[in-house]
Protein backbone atom coordinates (compact mmCIF):
# COMPACT_ATOMS: atom_id res chain seq x y z
CA UNK A 1 0.00 0.00 0.00
CA UNK A 2 2.82 2.43 0.87
CA UNK A 3 6.18 1.83 -0.69
CA UNK A 4 9.58 3.49 -0.30
CA UNK A 5 11.89 3.06 -3.26
CA UNK A 6 15.53 4.07 -2.70
CA UNK A 7 14.43 7.07 -0.65
CA UNK A 8 17.11 9.49 0.50
CA UNK A 9 16.67 12.86 2.15
CA UNK A 10 19.42 15.43 2.52
CA UNK A 11 18.58 18.68 4.27
CA UNK A 12 19.88 21.83 2.63
CA UNK A 13 23.34 22.64 3.94
CA UNK A 14 23.76 19.26 5.66
CA UNK A 15 26.81 17.12 4.83
CA UNK A 16 25.27 13.76 5.71
CA UNK A 17 21.87 12.67 4.43
CA UNK A 18 19.18 12.31 7.09
CA UNK A 19 17.80 9.27 5.33
CA UNK A 20 19.82 7.01 3.03
CA UNK A 21 18.47 4.66 0.41
CA UNK A 22 15.46 3.34 2.28
CA UNK A 23 13.43 0.55 0.66
CA UNK A 24 10.36 -0.72 2.45
CA UNK A 25 6.71 -1.60 1.88
CA UNK A 26 3.83 -1.32 4.33
CA UNK A 27 0.61 -3.30 4.06
CA UNK A 28 -2.86 -2.73 5.41
CA UNK A 29 -3.29 -3.93 8.98
CA UNK A 30 0.34 -3.52 9.98
CA UNK A 31 1.11 -1.70 13.23
CA UNK A 32 4.69 -0.67 12.74
CA UNK A 33 6.93 0.85 15.37
CA UNK A 34 10.00 2.73 14.22
CA UNK A 35 12.91 2.61 16.63
CA UNK A 36 16.22 4.40 16.64
CA UNK A 37 18.28 6.89 18.57
CA UNK A 38 17.57 10.61 18.45
CA UNK A 39 18.75 11.97 15.13
CA UNK A 40 18.58 8.56 13.44
CA UNK A 41 16.10 9.89 10.89
CA UNK A 42 12.83 8.65 12.40
CA UNK A 43 11.00 11.98 12.13
CA UNK A 44 12.27 12.52 8.60
CA UNK A 45 11.12 9.02 7.67
CA UNK A 46 7.61 9.55 9.04
CA UNK A 47 7.27 12.92 7.31
CA UNK A 48 8.23 11.45 3.95
CA UNK A 49 5.15 9.24 4.06
CA UNK A 50 2.63 12.08 3.76
CA UNK A 51 4.96 14.43 1.95
CA UNK A 52 5.50 16.90 4.78
CA UNK A 53 9.16 16.23 3.99
CA UNK A 54 9.96 16.06 0.27
CA UNK A 55 12.43 13.34 -0.69
CA UNK A 56 15.75 14.23 -2.28
CA UNK A 57 16.09 10.96 -4.16
CA UNK A 58 13.88 7.96 -4.79
CA UNK A 59 10.11 7.61 -4.62
CA UNK A 60 7.39 7.26 -2.05
CA UNK A 61 4.45 5.44 -3.60
CA UNK A 62 0.86 5.34 -2.46
CA UNK A 63 -0.63 2.40 -4.36
CA UNK A 64 0.52 2.98 -7.91
CA UNK A 65 0.95 6.73 -7.54
CA UNK A 66 4.19 8.48 -6.71
CA UNK A 67 3.90 11.18 -4.07
CA UNK A 68 6.33 13.61 -5.70
CA UNK A 69 4.47 13.40 -9.02
CA UNK A 70 1.02 14.01 -7.59
CA UNK A 71 -0.91 17.20 -8.23
CA UNK A 72 -1.44 19.55 -5.31
CA UNK A 73 -4.99 18.26 -4.96
CA UNK A 74 -3.87 14.64 -4.87
CA UNK A 75 -1.25 15.44 -2.22
CA UNK A 76 -3.90 17.08 -0.07
CA UNK A 77 -6.04 13.98 -0.50
CA UNK A 78 -3.18 11.76 0.69
CA UNK A 79 -2.79 13.96 3.75
CA UNK A 80 -6.49 13.96 4.40
CA UNK A 81 -6.41 10.15 4.46
CA UNK A 82 -3.47 10.21 6.86
CA UNK A 83 -4.03 10.96 10.50
CA UNK A 84 -0.87 12.24 12.12
CA UNK A 85 -0.07 12.78 15.76
CA UNK A 86 2.94 14.50 17.22
CA UNK A 87 5.12 14.57 20.33
CA UNK A 88 4.00 18.06 21.26
CA UNK A 89 0.40 17.40 20.18
CA UNK A 90 0.40 20.45 17.88
CA UNK A 91 -3.09 21.48 18.84
CA UNK A 92 -4.26 24.98 18.09
CA UNK A 93 -3.98 26.99 21.28
CA UNK A 94 -6.82 29.16 22.53
CA UNK A 95 -9.36 27.00 20.73
CA UNK A 96 -11.64 24.49 22.38
CA UNK A 97 -11.45 20.70 22.32
CA UNK A 98 -14.26 20.37 19.79
CA UNK A 99 -12.97 23.20 17.62
CA UNK A 100 -9.58 21.52 17.49
CA UNK A 101 -11.16 18.22 16.53
CA UNK A 102 -13.19 19.87 13.76
CA UNK A 103 -9.98 21.18 12.17
CA UNK A 104 -9.41 17.53 11.26
CA UNK A 105 -12.14 18.02 8.65
CA UNK A 106 -10.32 20.91 6.95
CA UNK A 107 -9.14 18.63 4.16
CA UNK A 108 -12.74 17.76 3.30
CA UNK A 109 -14.12 21.27 3.16
CA UNK A 110 -13.91 24.29 0.96
CA UNK A 111 -11.77 27.17 2.19
CA UNK A 112 -14.68 29.50 2.87
CA UNK A 113 -16.46 26.81 4.89
CA UNK A 114 -13.34 26.36 7.01
CA UNK A 115 -12.84 30.09 7.37
CA UNK A 116 -16.37 30.76 8.55
CA UNK A 117 -16.69 27.53 10.52
CA UNK A 118 -19.61 26.28 8.44
CA UNK A 119 -19.79 22.75 9.74
CA UNK A 120 -22.83 20.51 9.38
CA UNK A 121 -24.59 18.97 12.38
CA UNK A 122 -23.25 15.61 11.20
CA UNK A 123 -19.72 17.01 11.41
CA UNK A 124 -20.28 18.05 14.99
CA UNK A 125 -21.73 14.66 15.75
CA UNK A 126 -18.64 13.05 14.27
CA UNK A 127 -16.44 15.22 16.50
CA UNK A 128 -18.44 14.24 19.58
CA UNK A 129 -18.20 10.57 18.61
CA UNK A 130 -14.45 10.95 18.27
CA UNK A 131 -14.30 12.43 21.77
CA UNK A 132 -16.12 9.37 23.01
CA UNK A 133 -13.85 7.00 21.13
CA UNK A 134 -10.71 8.46 22.63
CA UNK A 135 -12.36 8.33 26.05
CA UNK A 136 -11.94 12.00 26.67
CA UNK A 137 -13.93 13.04 29.70
CA UNK A 138 -13.48 16.80 29.57
CA UNK A 139 -15.99 19.40 28.45
CA UNK A 140 -15.86 19.70 24.65
CA UNK A 141 -15.93 23.48 24.97
CA UNK A 142 -12.88 23.57 27.19
CA UNK A 143 -9.77 25.27 25.87
CA UNK A 144 -7.03 22.82 24.98
CA UNK A 145 -4.22 24.56 26.83
CA UNK A 146 -6.01 23.76 30.08
CA UNK A 147 -5.72 20.00 29.49
CA UNK A 148 -3.07 17.57 30.70
CA UNK A 149 -0.58 16.03 28.27
CA UNK A 150 -2.49 12.78 28.00
CA UNK A 151 -5.77 14.61 27.39
CA UNK A 152 -4.12 16.77 24.74
CA UNK A 153 -2.87 13.72 22.92
CA UNK A 154 -6.38 12.25 23.03
CA UNK A 155 -7.70 15.43 21.42
CA UNK A 156 -5.01 15.10 18.76
CA UNK A 157 -6.02 11.49 18.13
CA UNK A 158 -9.67 12.54 17.91
CA UNK A 159 -8.67 15.17 15.37
CA UNK A 160 -6.96 12.45 13.36
CA UNK A 161 -10.01 10.18 13.69
CA UNK A 162 -12.47 12.63 12.13
CA UNK A 163 -10.19 12.64 9.08
CA UNK A 164 -11.48 9.10 8.62
CA UNK A 165 -7.92 8.00 7.97
CA UNK A 166 -6.56 4.96 6.18
CA UNK A 167 -3.12 5.53 7.64
CA UNK A 168 -1.99 6.60 11.08
CA UNK A 169 1.38 8.28 11.54
CA UNK A 170 2.89 9.06 14.89
CA UNK A 171 5.99 11.12 15.51
CA UNK A 172 6.97 10.22 19.07
CA UNK A 173 3.34 10.51 20.22
CA UNK A 174 4.07 9.40 23.77
CA UNK A 175 7.53 10.89 24.32
CA UNK A 176 6.26 13.74 26.48
CA UNK A 177 3.88 11.62 28.54
CA UNK A 178 4.44 9.71 31.75
CA UNK A 179 4.85 5.92 31.38
CA UNK A 180 1.33 5.00 32.49
CA UNK A 181 -0.32 7.55 30.19
CA UNK A 182 2.03 6.54 27.39
CA UNK A 183 0.86 2.95 27.59
CA UNK A 184 -2.82 3.93 27.68
CA UNK A 185 -2.35 6.13 24.61
CA UNK A 186 -0.63 3.27 22.81
CA UNK A 187 -3.47 0.97 23.82
CA UNK A 188 -5.92 3.46 22.33
CA UNK A 189 -3.92 3.74 19.12
CA UNK A 190 -3.80 -0.03 18.78
CA UNK A 191 -7.53 -0.45 19.40
CA UNK A 192 -8.38 2.23 16.87
CA UNK A 193 -5.94 0.66 14.45
CA UNK A 194 -7.61 -2.74 14.72
CA UNK A 195 -11.15 -1.35 14.63
CA UNK A 196 -10.54 0.63 11.48
CA UNK A 197 -8.06 -1.72 9.83
CA UNK A 198 -5.40 0.93 9.24
CA UNK A 199 -1.73 1.06 8.46
CA UNK A 200 -0.06 2.59 11.49
CA UNK A 201 3.54 3.72 11.49
CA UNK A 202 4.72 5.17 14.76
CA UNK A 203 8.06 6.47 15.98
CA UNK A 204 8.81 5.53 19.53
CA UNK A 205 11.71 5.64 21.95
CA UNK A 206 10.36 3.03 24.29
CA UNK A 207 11.43 -0.43 23.10
CA UNK A 208 9.18 -2.18 25.62
CA UNK A 209 6.10 -0.40 24.27
CA UNK A 210 7.13 -1.17 20.72
CA UNK A 211 7.57 -4.88 21.46
CA UNK A 212 4.27 -5.01 23.28
CA UNK A 213 2.09 -3.40 20.61
CA UNK A 214 3.82 -3.59 17.25
CA UNK A 215 3.17 -6.25 14.64
CA UNK A 216 6.37 -5.22 12.94
CA UNK A 217 9.40 -3.29 14.11
CA UNK A 218 11.79 -1.38 11.95
CA UNK A 219 14.88 0.45 13.15
CA UNK A 220 16.93 3.26 11.72
CA UNK A 221 20.53 4.09 12.45
CA UNK A 222 22.26 7.10 10.93
CA UNK A 223 19.52 7.35 8.35
CA UNK A 224 19.79 3.73 7.24
CA UNK A 225 17.26 0.99 7.72
CA UNK A 226 19.08 -1.54 9.88
CA UNK A 227 16.29 -3.76 11.14
CA UNK A 228 12.95 -4.88 9.78
CA UNK A 229 11.22 -7.80 11.40
CA UNK A 230 8.83 -9.23 13.91
CA UNK A 231 8.90 -7.86 17.49
CA UNK A 232 10.13 -11.20 18.77
CA UNK A 233 13.22 -10.95 16.57
CA UNK A 234 14.14 -7.61 18.05
CA UNK A 235 16.48 -9.03 20.68
CA UNK A 236 19.36 -7.71 22.71
CA UNK A 237 21.92 -7.98 19.94
CA UNK A 238 19.76 -5.85 17.66
CA UNK A 239 19.12 -3.46 20.52
CA UNK A 240 22.83 -3.07 21.17
CA UNK A 241 23.50 -2.56 17.50
CA UNK A 242 20.92 0.22 17.21
CA UNK A 243 21.47 2.09 20.42
CA UNK A 244 25.22 1.61 20.46
CA UNK A 245 27.12 4.85 20.36
CA UNK A 246 29.59 3.61 17.80
CA UNK B 1 39.11 44.45 35.01
CA UNK B 2 38.11 40.82 34.78
CA UNK B 3 34.56 41.64 33.70
CA UNK B 4 35.53 43.50 30.57
CA UNK B 5 37.19 42.48 27.35
CA UNK B 6 39.31 44.97 25.46
CA UNK B 7 36.70 45.09 22.68
CA UNK B 8 34.05 46.10 25.21
CA UNK B 9 36.22 48.97 26.44
CA UNK B 10 36.47 50.11 22.85
CA UNK B 11 32.67 50.08 22.61
CA UNK B 12 32.43 52.19 25.77
CA UNK B 13 34.92 54.64 24.28
CA UNK B 14 32.91 54.87 21.05
CA UNK B 15 29.69 55.37 22.99
CA UNK B 16 31.27 58.19 25.00
CA UNK B 17 32.35 59.94 21.81
CA UNK B 18 28.84 59.54 20.35
CA UNK B 19 27.22 60.91 23.50
CA UNK B 20 29.55 63.94 23.63
CA UNK B 21 29.05 64.62 19.92
CA UNK B 22 25.28 64.40 20.22
CA UNK B 23 25.30 66.72 23.23
CA UNK B 24 27.24 69.27 21.25
CA UNK B 25 24.82 69.06 18.31
CA UNK B 26 21.75 69.36 20.53
CA UNK B 27 23.22 72.16 22.68
CA UNK B 28 22.63 69.90 25.65
CA UNK B 29 23.40 72.03 28.69
CA UNK B 30 21.73 71.41 32.05
CA UNK B 31 22.96 74.73 33.42
CA UNK B 32 20.31 76.40 31.25
CA UNK B 33 17.76 75.17 33.76
CA UNK B 34 18.87 77.96 36.06
CA UNK B 35 16.24 80.06 34.29
CA UNK B 36 13.48 77.68 35.31
CA UNK B 37 11.60 80.54 36.90
CA UNK B 38 10.44 81.55 33.41
CA UNK B 39 8.83 78.16 33.08
CA UNK B 40 7.09 78.63 36.38
CA UNK B 41 5.78 82.02 35.29
CA UNK B 42 4.58 80.54 32.05
CA UNK B 43 2.86 77.56 33.66
CA UNK B 44 1.15 79.79 36.21
CA UNK B 45 -0.66 81.46 33.28
CA UNK B 46 -2.31 78.07 32.56
CA UNK B 47 -4.37 78.31 35.71
CA UNK B 48 -7.14 78.60 36.67
CA UNK B 49 -8.45 76.41 33.91
CA UNK B 50 -11.07 77.91 31.66
CA UNK B 51 -13.81 75.30 31.88
CA UNK B 52 -16.41 77.28 29.94
CA UNK B 53 -15.49 75.62 26.65
CA UNK B 54 -15.27 72.19 28.19
CA UNK B 55 -18.32 70.75 26.34
CA UNK B 56 -16.91 71.91 23.01
CA UNK B 57 -13.40 70.67 23.78
CA UNK B 58 -14.84 67.37 24.93
CA UNK B 59 -16.51 67.04 21.54
CA UNK B 60 -13.18 67.76 19.86
CA UNK B 61 -11.59 65.07 22.02
CA UNK B 62 -14.14 62.58 20.73
CA UNK B 63 -13.14 63.56 17.22
CA UNK B 64 -9.50 62.91 18.13
CA UNK B 65 -10.37 59.49 19.48
CA UNK B 66 -12.37 58.74 16.34
CA UNK B 67 -9.43 59.72 14.12
CA UNK B 68 -7.04 57.57 16.14
CA UNK B 69 -9.46 54.64 16.34
CA UNK B 70 -10.21 54.47 12.63
CA UNK B 71 -6.58 55.13 11.78
CA UNK B 72 -5.30 52.25 13.86
CA UNK B 73 -8.20 49.82 13.23
CA UNK B 74 -8.18 50.18 9.43
CA UNK B 75 -4.39 49.99 9.64
CA UNK B 76 -4.70 46.68 11.50
CA UNK B 77 -7.29 45.26 9.11
CA UNK B 78 -5.10 45.96 6.10
CA UNK B 79 -1.83 45.04 7.84
CA UNK B 80 -3.04 41.63 9.06
CA UNK B 81 -3.24 39.85 5.68
CA UNK B 82 -0.15 41.70 4.44
CA UNK B 83 1.88 40.50 7.40
CA UNK B 84 1.25 36.86 6.45
CA UNK B 85 2.78 37.64 3.07
CA UNK B 86 5.62 39.52 4.75
CA UNK B 87 6.55 36.69 7.14
CA UNK B 88 9.22 34.28 5.94
CA UNK B 89 7.46 31.16 7.21
CA UNK B 90 4.03 31.82 5.70
CA UNK B 91 4.97 33.65 2.52
CA UNK B 92 4.87 31.47 -0.54
CA UNK B 93 6.77 33.54 -3.02
CA UNK B 94 10.19 35.02 -2.35
CA UNK B 95 9.58 37.96 -4.68
CA UNK B 96 6.17 38.88 -3.26
CA UNK B 97 7.65 38.54 0.22
CA UNK B 98 10.45 41.00 -0.55
CA UNK B 99 8.13 43.45 -2.27
CA UNK B 100 5.72 43.42 0.67
CA UNK B 101 8.56 43.95 3.11
CA UNK B 102 9.74 46.85 1.00
CA UNK B 103 6.25 48.35 0.84
CA UNK B 104 5.89 48.07 4.62
CA UNK B 105 9.21 49.74 5.33
CA UNK B 106 8.38 52.47 2.83
CA UNK B 107 5.08 53.18 4.61
CA UNK B 108 6.90 53.18 7.92
CA UNK B 109 9.58 55.55 6.74
CA UNK B 110 7.10 58.29 5.80
CA UNK B 111 5.90 60.18 8.89
CA UNK B 112 2.14 60.69 9.24
CA UNK B 113 2.77 64.42 9.11
CA UNK B 114 4.19 64.12 5.60
CA UNK B 115 1.35 61.85 4.45
CA UNK B 116 -1.02 64.46 5.88
CA UNK B 117 0.63 67.30 3.97
CA UNK B 118 0.47 65.34 0.72
CA UNK B 119 -3.15 64.28 1.25
CA UNK B 120 -4.20 67.85 2.01
CA UNK B 121 -3.78 68.65 -1.67
CA UNK B 122 -6.54 66.26 -2.71
CA UNK B 123 -8.64 65.81 0.42
CA UNK B 124 -8.49 69.34 1.76
CA UNK B 125 -8.41 70.29 5.42
CA UNK B 126 -10.15 68.19 8.04
CA UNK B 127 -10.05 64.92 9.92
CA UNK B 128 -10.39 62.62 6.89
CA UNK B 129 -6.83 63.13 5.56
CA UNK B 130 -5.60 62.68 9.13
CA UNK B 131 -7.31 59.28 9.32
CA UNK B 132 -5.80 58.18 6.01
CA UNK B 133 -2.34 59.39 7.03
CA UNK B 134 -2.52 57.37 10.24
CA UNK B 135 -3.86 54.31 8.40
CA UNK B 136 -0.97 54.39 5.92
CA UNK B 137 1.73 54.69 8.56
CA UNK B 138 0.08 52.05 10.75
CA UNK B 139 -0.05 49.55 7.91
CA UNK B 140 3.73 49.83 7.80
CA UNK B 141 4.23 49.57 11.55
CA UNK B 142 1.66 46.88 12.36
CA UNK B 143 2.59 44.89 9.25
CA UNK B 144 6.18 44.67 10.42
CA UNK B 145 5.34 43.90 14.04
CA UNK B 146 2.74 41.25 13.19
CA UNK B 147 4.91 39.58 10.57
CA UNK B 148 7.58 39.22 13.24
CA UNK B 149 5.04 37.66 15.59
CA UNK B 150 4.11 35.23 12.82
CA UNK B 151 7.74 34.31 12.26
CA UNK B 152 8.17 33.59 15.96
CA UNK B 153 5.02 31.44 16.19
CA UNK B 154 5.31 27.76 17.12
CA UNK B 155 5.44 25.80 13.88
CA UNK B 156 3.89 22.66 15.37
CA UNK B 157 0.26 23.65 14.70
CA UNK B 158 1.20 24.65 11.15
CA UNK B 159 2.61 21.22 10.57
CA UNK B 160 -0.54 19.66 12.00
CA UNK B 161 -2.68 21.73 9.65
CA UNK B 162 -0.58 20.59 6.68
CA UNK B 163 -0.99 17.03 7.91
CA UNK B 164 -4.80 17.18 7.93
CA UNK B 165 -4.73 18.29 4.29
CA UNK B 166 -5.86 21.87 4.85
CA UNK B 167 -5.06 24.34 2.11
CA UNK B 168 -1.97 26.34 2.91
CA UNK B 169 -3.57 29.69 3.69
CA UNK B 170 -6.31 28.20 5.84
CA UNK B 171 -3.72 26.13 7.69
CA UNK B 172 -1.49 29.14 8.30
CA UNK B 173 -4.37 31.29 9.42
CA UNK B 174 -5.73 28.79 11.93
CA UNK B 175 -2.35 27.65 13.18
CA UNK B 176 -0.91 31.12 13.66
CA UNK B 177 -3.64 33.63 14.42
CA UNK B 178 -4.86 32.13 17.72
CA UNK B 179 -1.25 31.93 18.87
CA UNK B 180 -0.41 35.55 18.19
CA UNK B 181 -3.81 37.15 18.86
CA UNK B 182 -3.13 38.53 22.38
CA UNK B 183 0.09 40.10 21.13
CA UNK B 184 -1.64 41.49 18.07
CA UNK B 185 -4.18 43.13 20.35
CA UNK B 186 -1.54 44.67 22.57
CA UNK B 187 0.30 46.03 19.53
CA UNK B 188 -2.99 47.43 18.28
CA UNK B 189 -3.79 49.19 21.52
CA UNK B 190 -0.30 50.61 21.71
CA UNK B 191 -0.64 51.93 18.16
CA UNK B 192 -4.06 53.35 19.09
CA UNK B 193 -2.44 55.25 21.93
CA UNK B 194 0.32 56.49 19.63
CA UNK B 195 -2.31 57.49 17.06
CA UNK B 196 -3.94 59.78 19.61
CA UNK B 197 -0.68 61.64 20.02
CA UNK B 198 -0.12 61.63 16.26
CA UNK B 199 -3.54 63.08 15.59
CA UNK B 200 -2.52 66.00 17.84
CA UNK B 201 0.41 66.72 15.54
CA UNK B 202 -1.89 66.41 12.54
CA UNK B 203 -4.03 69.08 14.18
CA UNK B 204 -1.19 71.46 13.31
CA UNK B 205 -1.98 71.03 9.63
CA UNK B 206 -5.73 71.29 10.06
CA UNK B 207 -6.48 67.69 10.94
CA UNK B 208 -9.09 68.76 13.46
CA UNK B 209 -9.72 67.45 16.94
CA UNK B 210 -8.25 68.50 20.23
CA UNK B 211 -4.78 68.81 18.66
CA UNK B 212 -5.91 71.60 16.41
CA UNK B 213 -7.57 73.33 19.39
CA UNK B 214 -4.35 73.01 21.37
CA UNK B 215 -2.44 74.57 18.52
CA UNK B 216 -4.91 77.43 18.10
CA UNK B 217 -5.10 78.15 21.84
CA UNK B 218 -1.35 78.15 22.08
CA UNK B 219 -0.89 80.49 19.15
CA UNK B 220 -3.53 82.87 20.51
CA UNK B 221 -2.07 82.87 24.05
CA UNK B 222 -5.21 81.32 25.59
CA UNK B 223 -3.19 79.35 28.08
CA UNK B 224 -6.12 78.69 30.41
CA UNK B 225 -7.63 76.68 27.56
CA UNK B 226 -4.30 75.03 26.75
CA UNK B 227 -4.32 73.49 30.22
CA UNK B 228 -7.80 72.04 29.59
CA UNK B 229 -6.61 70.61 26.26
CA UNK B 230 -3.59 68.99 27.86
CA UNK B 231 -5.71 67.52 30.65
CA UNK B 232 -8.17 66.03 28.15
CA UNK B 233 -5.32 64.54 26.14
CA UNK B 234 -3.84 62.92 29.23
CA UNK B 235 -7.20 61.47 30.21
CA UNK B 236 -7.69 60.06 26.70
CA UNK B 237 -4.31 58.35 26.59
CA UNK B 238 -4.72 56.85 30.04
CA UNK B 239 -8.25 55.69 29.20
CA UNK B 240 -7.18 53.94 26.01
CA UNK B 241 -4.31 52.28 27.84
CA UNK B 242 -6.66 51.11 30.60
CA UNK B 243 -9.39 49.80 28.31
CA UNK B 244 -6.80 48.10 26.11
CA UNK B 245 -5.32 46.39 29.13
CA UNK B 246 -8.75 45.19 30.28
CA UNK B 247 -9.64 43.79 26.85
CA UNK B 248 -6.30 42.03 26.59
CA UNK B 249 -6.79 40.48 30.01
CA UNK B 250 -10.13 39.08 28.88
CA UNK B 251 -8.62 37.63 25.72
CA UNK B 252 -5.72 35.84 27.38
Amino acid sequence: MIEFENVSVTYPGAKEPALTDVNITFQKGEFVCVLGRSGAGKSTFIRCINGLQPVSEGYVKWGDKTLSEMTHKETLEVRRKTGMIFQHFNLIPRMSVVQNILTGLFGYKKSYENLLGLFKPTDRLQALEAIEQVELTVEPTRRVEKLSGGQKQRVAIARALVQNPKVFLGDEPVASLDPGTAERIFQLLKETHVKRNLVSIINVHDVVLAKKFATRIIALKNGKLVFDGAPKDFDETVYAEIYNHL
Amino acid sequence: MVWFKRSQLLIILCLTILVLGSMKLTEFDLSKFSDFQNMGDFLSKWFPMNTESLPYLFQESLLTIAIAFLGSLFGLIIALPLSFVAARNTSRNRFVYSMTRFLLSFLRSVPEFVFGLILLTTLGLGPFPAVIAIVLHNIGVLGKLISELIEAADKGPMEAMSAVGASKWIGNLFAVLPQIWPNVLSQFFYRFEVAIRTSLILGLIGGGGIGQQLFIHFKTFQYQLVSVDVLLIMIMVILVDYIGGKIREKVI
